[in-house]
């Protein structure tokens, strides 16, 4: 027990290690050729290109990775579902739609931001509300609602994309939705980081409850616990943070899907600090992942292709480690 | 521990790989050169000490041999299609392809075009009969049926549809596919709609006066300085076109260097925001159909710090008739008009707009001066 204990504040403080040094590092990864040196004798354009652009590109990379492993864990204990990820309840269309008219109506980046966090919310309350009619408190009720709201966003974003002009903004959506770090600007940033904190830490204080929603209904509910309205209240403050995310972002997959499981493949349980780990690994995936999109190629390239490249491997290889182990 | 290992040997393979990246992109790129060629009027002897001074080949256009049908030709697919006699009924899914129709003097003989051409500002100035002819599809989708149904005699279409070729072929329909993605594609594109649509007399005329504008802007800004320039998508300010593409050729002709000549992708390309301020273009032109304004740009605090934005030269490429930052026959009139921008010494005003006006009267048959 001992041993297993010491094991697991190993890998949570080997993790947050290997974050720490991978965000510091990527302060320093980019087009423009920032040093140390030139930041220390105060140049004036290094220290805004550092502070406008290096940090909120590697903030918005740390937090929100941490976000979407935090969320991935979450969505994946509740719905007792190892495949659950946020478009279960179609927060990831809901968003798209919004990310999409933003781009037809307004076009500017803080109003595509802006609709795509309304979109995000508009679609995960739609779910949650549906699945309040019925009183039972069934978890498939959500699952089906949110397939229904996932259906209903997907017709919708077809639309927009019949509208859009080929040459502009039907370009602009499909490279939204396929998710970049590229572009962040510190003006929305801030608000959306705070927020998406605010719900992450909301999260943590209420991990005792959400390992008690992965129980049997039944279990739960002789353990005292108001089984639907706990789950309303923590898929959405989930549901939340991820939409401060990828408001900002586009969609960026596989975060959410692979940093829970390696985090259980490492601490082999459900606890708190397995939920953490989730956080550590997600940040650890997307900062690394967006270290290749800027630096792989000439151009800037989509996110979601990396994280699925170097996470893939990763989880294949805890998968076939364990089974080897047991 | 040996999961341990595992975690911190994939952090190295990724602090490794960024960091091979990293130190590719900061040793300031050099840009990949356009071709050169011995100009007619060669640069002045100080070019030599110049690194900038790059100057598009001149290309003088042979005359279009004069055809009897039926005729032959390779279409921009490399297929060989004959035409067996004159067409009279046109059909054509790809605005750059009507435009040209139009400027070889077959808009009469037109009878479907693309859709959406009411977005077309030249159909609604030069030729508003052509708002009502059927739409037969987009760039991308080709209503079959539609265009069947006009019988039309040849149908033009992008190479973006050449999947449709064998089902229209089928359909007894004769298909040329043409691709003028670059200067050359589109003389080549010219070249092929005047053969297989008997106008080769007035598809020299247009090659001629198209070469002659070039030579133009080859002999006045020979030796000039060329101010960087970055040229920002429709879509996106942060798309750029690299070297590959039409724009970067209209960027070099205009007297201007394209910052991102380095980039080899025959598509918009995405970049950031450190990349552009790591190029710090003096010019900034955004595309004729860009989503965005001038005055974004310039208010976009990211780019505070750019030259171009600090000195205010942010301009777009006018869209009162055409984009002429696409591969059509008017985008000549794109090189002298932003060539009068970087170089007003060498080009006036009045000159490029005397210019502008006589092509559109001559192949299109409107005043574009007029409001």
């Amino acid at each position: 027990m001992h041993s297993t204990t010491t094991r697991i504040k190993f890998f949570c403080i080997g993790a947050t290690c290997i974050l720490v040094i991978l965000s510091i590092y990527s302060l320093f990864v980019g087009k423009y050729p920032l040093s140390p040196e030139a930041l220390l004798a105060g140049d004036s354009l290094q220290w805004r290109v550092f502070l406008t652009l290096r940090l909120s590109r590697a903030l918005a990379g740390v937090v929100g990775g941490f976000a979407l492993g935090v969320t991935g864990f979450v969505y994946q204990t509740v719905f007792r579902n190892p495949l659950a990820s946020p478009d279960i309840i179609g927060v990831a269309s809901g968003a798209s739609v919004g990310a999409a008219a933003g781009i037809l109506l307004f076009g500017s980046s803080l109003a595509i931001t802006a609709c795509s966090f309304g979109g995000a919310l508009f679609a995960v309350l739609l779910a949650l509300g549906l699945s309040s009619i019925d009183r039972s408190g069934r978890k498939s009720t959500i699952v089906l609602a949110g397939i229904a709201v996932h259906a209903l966003a997907q017709t919708l974003l077809m639309c927009l994309k019949l509208l859009a002009d080929p040459e502009r903004e039907l370009a602009s959506i499909e490279y939204w939705i396929m998710g970049s770090l590229n572009g962040i600007r510190g003006d929305s940033l801030l608000i959306n980081l705070i927020l998406c904190l605010i719900c992450v830490i909301l999260l943590f204080f209420l991990h005792r409850q959400i390992i008690l929603l992965s129980a049997e209904e039944g279990e739960a509910k002789m353990l005292g616990v108001s089984v639907g309205r706990l789950r309303l209240f923590i898929l959405l403050a989930a549901t939340l943070s991820l939409t401060c995310i990828i408001s900002l972002t586009g969609l960026i997959s596989f975060v959410g899907l692979l940093a829970p499981h390696a985090a259980r493949l490492l601490t082999k349980d459900n606890r708190p600090h397995t939920m953490y780990l989730s956080g550590i690994l997600g940040g650890i995936l997307l900062c690394g992942a967006d270290l290749f999109a800027r630096s792989a190629a000439a151009t800037e390239l989509p996110v979601s292709i990396f994280t699925s490249l170097l996470g893939a491997p990763f989880l294949l290889y805890l998968l076939f480690s364990k089974r080897r182990s047991v | 521990m040996k999961k341990l290992v595992s975690l911190l040997l994939i952090t190295t393979v990724l602090l490794g790989s960024a960091a091979c990246g990293s130190s590719k992109q900061t040793t300031d790129p050099t840009p990949t050169a356009i071709p050169t060629a011995a100009p007619t009027n060669a640069p002045s002897s100080d070019d030599s000490s110049n690194p900038n001074a790059e100057v598009t080949p001149v290309v003088t256009p042979e005359l279009i041999p004069a055809v009897t049908f039926p005729v032959t030709v390779t279409d921009q697919a490399g297929r060989t299609v004959t035409i067996k006699s004159m067409p009279e009924k046109l059909v054509s899914s790809y605005y750059i392809s009507t435009s040209t129709l139009i400027a070889l003097g077959l808009t009469d003989k037109l009878v479907g075009i693309e859709a959406k051409a009411n977005k077309r500002p030249i159909y609604v100035q030069s030729i508003p009969k052509m708002l009502e002819l059927p739409a037969i599809g987009t760039v991308k989708e080709l209503d079959l049926e539609a265009c069947v149904a006009l019988a039309p005699d040849l149908v033009i279409l992008p190479l973006k549809q050449k999947n449709n070729a064998a089902m229209l072929e089928q359909l007894g329909v004769t298909v040329l596919f043409v691709n003028p993605e670059s200067g050359d594609l589109l003389e080549e594109m010219i070249r092929l709609l005047a053969t297989a649509t008997g106008t080769t007399s007035e598809g020299s005329e247009l090659l001629a006066y198209i070469n002659a504008q070039r030579e133009y802007l080859i002999s006045t800004l020979a030796g000039v300085q060329r101010p960087t320039v970055y040229m920002a998508g429709n879509s996106d300010f942060l798309s750029t076109a690299g070297n590959a593409m039409y724009q970067s050729d209209l960027i070099a002709l205009a007297g201007g260097k394209n910052v991102a000549d380095a980039i080899t992708d025959t598509y918009w390309s995405t970049v950031s925001y450190e990349q552009i301020l790591a190029w710090n273009p003096e010019v900034i032109l955004l595309a004729a159909d860009a989503s965005y304004s001038i005055d974004d740009v310039l208010n976009d605090k990211m780019l505070a710090d750019c030259t171009a934005v600090k000195e205010k030269r942010v301009y777009q490429m006018p869209s009162k008739a055409e984009a002429w930052d696409t591969p059509i026959p008017g985008s000549i009139l794109g090189a002298v008009w932003f060539a009068g921008i970087l170089h007003s010494e060498q080009i006036s005003r009045e000159r490029s707009s005397s210019l502008i006006n006589e092509f559109y009267q001559t192949y299109y048959a409107f005043n574009y001066n007029a409001d």
